[in-house]
């Protein structure tokens, strides 16, 4: 197990690597979700306002 | 037209996250590879010009209030930029470069071993469907935020039965 962390000595390096980009993936799935979250939102409440009018 | 700039809003940030993981991973493995996390390599040079056309891209767009102006403005700006595209590619042919020729898209036998073709292949098709999937939720994200009336009102009402 040990050996599988340590990957030769070039660990430190792999697993940042690995780490940072699935911190982006992540973050950029979360962006996406709540972008089209803000957008439904917005377009109900022009819609309800264009309805009004 | 409409849909395709929305799909170039959608693309941007994605685009700029990604651009920014290459050239970070790249420094981390550069790190203990090469001896240095960054030099003057055309690749590594090319790329980084390749994340200052996308920073523009996103400026830009915000920078332009009127909606038809900031797409017509950020679309010339990204067909400008992606001449960089090729140049990156080539960039280890045409000049002295640390990085290796290229392995995968050549017109001899690919240069990898098998053992590693199939991994990297993989995750190129997985990476691949991921954007598909980010593009496609932040386009509808952007159709819902641009589009008016009755087109609107039908598509809120098929995602609300969805």
């Amino acid at each position: 197990m040990k050996a599988f962390f340590d990957m030769s000595g070039y660990g430190v390096y792999i697993w940042w690597a690995y780490g940072l980009t699935l911190g982006v993936m992540l973050a950029n799935v979360w962006w996406g979700r709540r972008a089209l979250r803000t957008a439904r939102i917005e377009a109900r409440r022009r819609l309800a306002m264009e309805e009004q009018r | 037209m409409k849909v395709a700039h929305a799909v170039a809003a959608a693309a941007a940030p994605a685009g700029t996250t990604f651009t920014v993981v290459s050239l970070l991973t790249g420094m981390i493995w550069g790190a203990p590879t090469w001896g240095t996390a960054f030099t003057w390599d055309p690749r590594i040079v090319f790329q980084v010009v390749m994340l200052l056309f996308f920073f523009g891209c996103l400026a830009l767009r915000s920078a332009i209030d009127d909606q038809s102006r900031s797409d017509r403005a950020t679309a010339v700006l990204a067909i400008v930029g992606s001449i960089n595209v090729p140049i990156v590619h080539y960039s280890v042919v045409w000049w002295n470069s640390l990085h290796q020729p290229p392995t995968l898209m050549r017109l001899d036998k690919p240069a990898i071993h098998i053992t590693m073709a199939w991994p990297l292949l993989t995750m190129l098709l997985g990476f691949t469907l991921y954007l598909v999937y980010i593009i496609l939720t932040r386009t509808r994200a952007e159709l819902l935020r641009r589009e008016r009336g009755a087109w609107l009102r039908e598509a809120l009402a098929t995602e609300g039965a969805a």
